[in-house]
């Protein structure tokens, strides 16, 4: 009775405090306790599996916004984004030639935030390809790709070919004049690569020219195919950035 | 022994830990603020611009100029001035791999983790990107034949002659299927004891067998060759050349890395000006015009 007499009282913030990050449930999502000391600081990068991506600690140099304008993060950023909205436009979308123009009206004029749910994943279509090509230059300028990095140049050059896929793909299905003379165009230039160009070309549309086939092989690929592939190249290439030590820095 | 890529991880200097800070704080909320800035922008972006959607693709109708996504602009161009495998599919690749292939070509570590770092950087970079620029700005004009337009109006404008037009004698100098069509191929022929060489310069024999999808490797058309093939493919390769001896005169080049950045910034350069000129400035017909002339037709 004496005891409990003399405790300290608690303020009204550190009740609030222990009621949501020293509860039981809390804390069997997130181990440590609130990331205000460098224990738990260290420790909240290391235990979750999503920031776990980064090292604890990283140099000084390495977090200034002038280093890296965050262009690979923000590539990256992109590519999640689009995942998200690319899954929430597959729900009003049917790969065929008979419904695919319908849906994309349907979708700007009767889905609520459709017409939004479009222009974000165009724009970040295309602000992704700017991003990665920006981060390139980035990594190429701060010589970044120098021993022991050149493998993930590599790996990153392989990434930005993707990236283009991905969006080349991506442009046909809304199946408008736009899209259908624009792949057109892309694929007859594919046709004219010497020795394999016609087969190439007849393997791309499953055809002789733009159709229902090309149309399938174009959705496939966007929605699964190249997705999957880009995405184990960027889980080598954000490997890779650890395994080699993290961003240059000058000898 | 060990390879230079391992011996290079294991030579890293020990890390000093008072030049590091904690991931967490200082890089995620970088992060955090970086990816919410990008997702309100882009919000708003799309909350202001459609996205484009035209009629439903039709077969039989094709828009006039008709084009590629705006990132294979740069390659649809090229198409406008070469054989089409060169323009879509060799050159592409090519620069590709030579892309991969920096890091494998300029080993020396010296330089990296800092901007531009070497002596002569930024010259090397403003100098390739702006003289690669101004080249492939200047090409394409010339190859668009604006540099006859413009000298007739000239003329004409400050009347010296009304009627002026290009001399005939000049026409191997209107663009580059001058080369083909303004040289009198068929009076170039010669004899030698009394053989006629190259009587026809559109048909050279070369006989080589198996080649009835290229024609031209069996019956050589060498004018055709020369300015589709030919002069292309040797300014691809002796200007990036030309770029080198001229930076190594100046005394700017000491090392393979400076080498690198000379020619991938002229490639940075040459890649903005075609997707820029492919994207903005090519009408109906590919015919070079100022964006606001551009209009599309269906035909």
């Amino acid at each position: 009775m004496a005891n409990l007499e003399r405790a300290p009282r608690k303020s009204f913030n550190d009740l609030i405090y222990d009621l949501i990050f020293k509860n039981y449930v809390w804390q069997s999502i997130f181990r440590t306790g609130y990331p205000n000391t460098p224990r738990n600081q260290m420790l909240a990068v290391a235990t979750n599996v999503f920031l776990h991506l980064h090292p604890t600690r990283i140099h000084r140099t390495h977090v200034k916004i002038t280093h890296t304008y965050c262009l690979g993060g923000l590539s990256f950023f992109m590519f999640l984004g689009l995942t998200v909205t690319g899954v929430l436009l597959m729900f009003y979308y049917v790969p065929s030639v008979e419904r695919a123009y319908q849906d994309i009206q349907a979708l700007e004029a009767n889905v609520r935030f459709g017409q939004l749910l479009r222009n974000m994943h165009r724009w970040m279509a295309h602000a992704m390809i700017i991003l990665v090509l920006l981060h390139m230059m980035r990594v190429f300028y701060t010589g970044a790709y120098k021993p022991p990095r050149e493998f993930n140049w590599v790996v990153g050059v392989v990434l930005f070919i993707l990236t283009l896929l991905l969006s080349f793909t991506g442009y046909l299905l809304p199946w408008d004049q736009l899209a259908f003379w624009a792949i057109t165009v892309g694929t007859t230039m594919v046709g004219s690569a010497p020795v394999l160009g016609d087969e190439s070309k007849f393997l791309l549309l499953g055809g002789f020219s733009v159709g229902s086939n090309a149309l399938i092989r174009f959705y496939t690929l966007h929605v699964i195919g190249l997705p999957l592939v880009i995405s184990i190249f960027l889980a080598v290439h954000f490997w890779r950035v650890r395994r080699d030590g993290g961003l240059a820095r000058p000898l | 022994m060990v390879s230079r890529a391992a011996a290079a991880v294991r030579t890293r200097p020990r890390r000093e830990r008072e030049q590091e800070v904690l991931v967490w704080p200082d890089l995620v909320f970088i992060e955090f603020i970086s990816a919410l800035i990008f997702s309100i922008a882009l919000m708003v972006l799309s909350a202001m611009v459609n996205a484009p959607l035209l009629n439903r693709a039709d077969p039989d109708t094709t828009p006039n100029p008709s084009k590629a996504p705006w990132y294979f602009l740069n390659l649809q161009e090229l198409l406008l001035h070469m054989e089409p495998a060169w323009a879509g599919v060799i050159v592409p690749t090519i620069a590709l791999v030579l892309l991969a292939a920096i890091p494998y070509w300029d080993r020396d570590q010296e330089g990296q983790g800092v901007w531009f770092g070497t002596k002569f950087a930024g010259r090397l970079a403003i100098f390739g990107f702006t003289a690669a620029t101004l080249i492939t700005s200047l090409l394409i004009i010339w190859d668009g034949s604006l540099h006859v337009v413009w000298t007739e109006n000239i003329i004409r404008g400050l009347g010296l002659n009304s009627d002026f037009s290009w001399p005939g004698g000049l026409d191997w100098f209107r663009n580059l299927r001058g080369f083909d069509t303004g040289i009198p191929w068929d009076s170039l022929g010669f004899t030698i004891g009394g053989f006629t060489m190259f009587a026809d310069w559109r048909a050279i024999p070369l006989g080589i067998p198996g080649t009835t999808t290229d024609p031209w490797l069996l019956n050589l058309n060498f004018p055709s060759f020369l300015s589709q093939q030919i002069i292309p493919v040797a300014t691809m390769v002796g200007l990036p050349v030309l770029f080198v001896l001229f930076c190594k005169a100046l005394g700017w080049i000491h090392t393979r890395r400076d080498i690198a950045l000379l020619i991938f910034s002229a490639f940075i350069g040459v890649y903005l000006t075609t997707t820029i000129v492919g994207t903005a400035f090519r009408g109906q017909g590919q015919d070079l015009k100022p964006p606001w002339d551009i209009v599309v037709l269906e035909e």
